[in-house]
């Protein structure tokens, strides 16, 4: 809106409504999940904690997460310069490898179900299923916003347009990577 | 009065019809009203109950209806919806709504959607709430704090079936709902002041909000993951929470877990709570004392930056609540010595207030009434709380009917009184009628003298070693007879209080429709919300042109001025 551009303060700050809304999220998300992890320092000092094994699924997964993170990455610097085939093409990386990794985690919870790590087996069974189900789900939610993302971009005739946006989600994606590499070398060292 | 052309003539969004108008509308003044108005309706659900476990503590075995379950249903119900589903949402949903983009010369929120998103999420998280009534065994009776292991167990009303399951996915719903709001809130606050808008020249309310949102989007995601863990144990038999435990002889699934460690979860956002709703009751009453005392607040700068150290502090007090949980002493220490540092800037606050006062035109209104009762009221909730942040004074206290006397007082009490002194005051700007003056008064003193019979002579009670939360205090020697005639006299005028806040629904109502017309400022405020082209203010509030703001929001009684007050939107130049 223009009148917002007219504030001494929006000059002061450098930045839109839309990067203080994602960012101060995000500020609440890493709240969210340090609460998660401060919960599993405190619990795993107790006698009945027993580590889970770690699949060998988590670090193709992980390299998903990468690979959905590189694609947004592509499709944010497409935007910036106009250009749609790769703009379309890094949406479409990015979804896909971010459902990819989804699915991962998902064949992860039945193999381990398969070898009885059921969810109540074992706090450390319980934390592994608590925060990759969050972590997925906060994923999920980006996938919806970048479908809302690219489902406008279809009806815009420049996708310079859809800039500013297409960097948030890149953020996001990144974001949701660095909160994945904290919780694996979590599970990797505990 | 000069405004800034720099609107383009676009609204923010085009509502259609009816329903866009006033049911899916995206016009934050309507949102707060719908918060108002769910928060309230479900606020009166809450007093019935708190009256039906007065009926029961005075008049015990009076209703066949009323047994322990039900009591402690009553008990734990009426907590959880007079702190989160009332105060936090009015406060923050109804109020924050409306003022903020008013008060800051903005159009409206900088995200409406996600605003009127926020305003459905918080009615589906009252619904899943109220729906739990319903189920079989009813809500849960767990107490407020919703302390494992009982709260899920089997003999706690609710434990074992849905009650305590919809109580917590409806706390998780209601937090999505705060959060949409909350960043909607901070995100408009930081980006959306009208030009000449400093932080440094928000009014105290919209300061008091912001950093009451702040502290709600940082502690709330305690109660977040405290409640997805719980519903875990609940229907999963995870032991976050759960230790071993023998029913019947026999052990159950559960084993090794930590119920301190939902207890820190709980009170990390339980204590900071406290602020949530106390922060914006604070800035109500800056802007009601300055207003209807026609003197500018004393000492703005210190108000700041004594709210900033409340909620900074605000976050390392959790576990005076936790004293009787088993806590190593030096801890204790720790949280006694940084509780009794909060009242520092709390104190420095009530001087300010009453410095505001001194040598004031003190303009008795309804709404000064109220600020008045408040700063009493919070003083002495206050003072009882110095008590209780003590260990040594807190372990005999603990769980005693001092601990309620004390709460009430401070944040149930105190902060009504802001909220309807708010409501009076800021009623005109709503509706374009003020409410009827007679009336108010009538409901003020009721409300402000009943409140002290009923919390006063529960501090002596408590004194006496009366437990909190007991369903039937007959069956102990230890309890004077003298406690039930007591309690019964609480009752009496527990009813009376309840029956009085009728004269206002009946206030809100008649004068809304039938209210003497009010003038545009019919209080002459500074702040910009009463500076609107439109009285009431119309969609996207300010016309074609958004406001230019040249001074603070308490100009009152400036020297060689003709006025008594300077709207902040008046340039110097303008002054006569």
């Amino acid at each position: 809106m223009s009148e917002h551009k007219t504030t001494t303060e929006q000059l002061i700050l450098k930045l839109s409504h839309a990067q203080v809304f994602v960012y101060l999220l995000l500020v609440v998300i890493t709240i969210l999940f340090l609460f998660v992890i401060n919960a599993y320092v405190f619990r795993m000092n107790f006698d009945d904690w027993q580590a889970l094994p770690d699949p060998r699924l988590l670090w193709v997964n992980s390299g998903s997460l990468i690979a959905a993170s590189l694609g947004m990455l592509w499709a944010s610097k497409a935007s910036k310069n106009g250009n749609r085939d790769n703009y379309k093409l890094g949406i479409f990386v990015g979804c896909l490898f971010a459902l990819v990794f989804l699915i991962g985690q998902l064949i992860v919870w039945q193999q381990l179900i398969s070898l009885d790590y059921f969810v109540a087996s074992n706090p450390a069974n319980t934390f592994f299923y608590l925060i990759t189900g969050i972590h997925g789900l906060h994923l999920l939610g980006g996938i919806v916003a970048l479908a809302v993302v690219a489902y406008k971009s279809q009806r815009l005739s420049d996708v310079v347009l859809l800039s500013s946006q297409t960097s948030l989600l890149a953020t996001y994606w990144h974001y949701m990577l660095v909160v994945w590499v904290v919780f694996f070398g979590l599970f990797l060292t505990t | 009065m000069e405004q800034s052309a720099t609107y383009e003539g676009q609204p923010l969004h085009h509502p259609k019809g009816w329903w866009g108008h006033y049911v899916f509308s995206q016009d934050h003044k309507v949102i707060a009203l719908q918060y108002t108005t769910v928060a309230i309706t479900i606020g009166l659900v809450g007093m019935i109950l708190s009256l039906m476990m007065r009926m029961q503590l005075g008049f015990p075995g009076l209703f066949d209806s009323i047994d322990a379950n039900s009591y402690y249903q009553d008990v734990t119900m009426h907590g959880m919806i007079m702190v989160i589903y009332l105060l936090t949402a009015l406060f923050l949903g109804g109020f924050g709504n409306y003022l903020i983009p008013l008060m800051l010369g903005s159009r409206d929120m900088a995200f409406p959607f996600v605003n009127m998103l926020s305003f459905w999420v918080y009615l589906l998280s009252v619904l899943i709430l109220i729906s739990s009534f319903f189920v079989p065994n009813g809500p849960t009776g767990a107490g407020w704090t919703l302390y494992p292991p009982q709260s899920i167990l089997e003999g706690t009303p609710g434990g074992d079936g849905l009650g305590i399951v919809l109580m917590l996915v409806s706390l998780v719903v209601f937090i999505i709902a705060f959060t949409m709001g909350g960043l909607n809130y901070i995100t408009t606050v930081l980006q959306s002041r009208a030009k000449g808008m400093s932080l440094m020249r928000m009014p105290l309310v919209i300061w008091c909000i912001f950093l009451a949102t702040f502290l709600g989007l940082l502690a709330f995601p305690a109660l977040f993951v405290g409640g997805i863990m719980l519903v875990f144990d609940r229907l999963l038999e995870t032991s976050f929470f759960m230790p071993e435990i023998f029913k019947g002889g026999e052990v159950l699934d559960y084993g090794g877990g930590s119920p301190v460690l939902f207890q820190h979860l709980f009170w990390f956002f339980g204590h900071p709570e406290v602020y949530i709703v106390a922060l914006p009751a604070f800035g109500i009453i800056s802007e009601l004392i300055s207003c209807h005392a026609r003197k500018n607040i004393f000492g703005y700068r210190m108000m700041v930056w004594a709210l900033v150290a409340i909620a900074a502090i605000s976050f390392i007090v959790w576990a005076h609540h936790m004293y009787v949980a088993g806590m190593n002493p030096y801890l204790g220490f720790f949280f006694a010595t940084t509780t009794l540092i909060i009242a520092v800037p709390t104190a420095i606050k009530v001087y300010n207030w009453v410095l505001t006062l001194w040598h004031a035109n003190i303009k008795m209104t309804v709404p000064m009434l109220y600020c008045l009762a408040f700063l009493i009221t919070f003083l002495i909730g206050g003072l009882t709380g110095l008590f209780l942040g003590n260990v040594s004074a807190d372990v005999p206290l603990s769980d005693t009917y001092f601990v309620v006397g004390h709460f009430h007082m401070v944040m149930a009490v105190s902060p009504v009184l802001a909220l309807y002194g708010g409501l009076y005051h800021w009623f005109p700007s709503v509706t374009g009628r003020m409410l009827d003056d007679r009336l108010g008064k009538i409901h003020f003193w009721i409300t402000f003298i009943g409140t002290y019979l009923i919390y006063f002579p529960m501090h002596y009670i408590g004194f006496l070693g009366v437990p909190r939360r007991y369903y039937s205090n007959e069956q102990f020697d230890f309890i004077p007879a003298s406690v039930g005639d007591l309690n019964q006299f609480i009752t009496i005028c527990a009813l009376l209080v309840g029956a009085s806040q009728f004269i206002l629904l009946y206030n809100f109502i008649v004068s809304a429709t039938r209210g003497e017309k009010a003038p545009k400022n019919p209080w002459g405020a500074c702040t910009l919300e009463w500076q609107t082209l439109e009285a009431p203010p119309g969609h996207g509030n300010w016309g074609d042109r958004l406001p230019v703001v040249y001074r603070w929001p308490y100009e009152y009684g400036l020297p060689g001025a003709t006025a008594d007050f300077i709207p902040q939107n008046v340039p110097d130049e303008q002054i006569t």
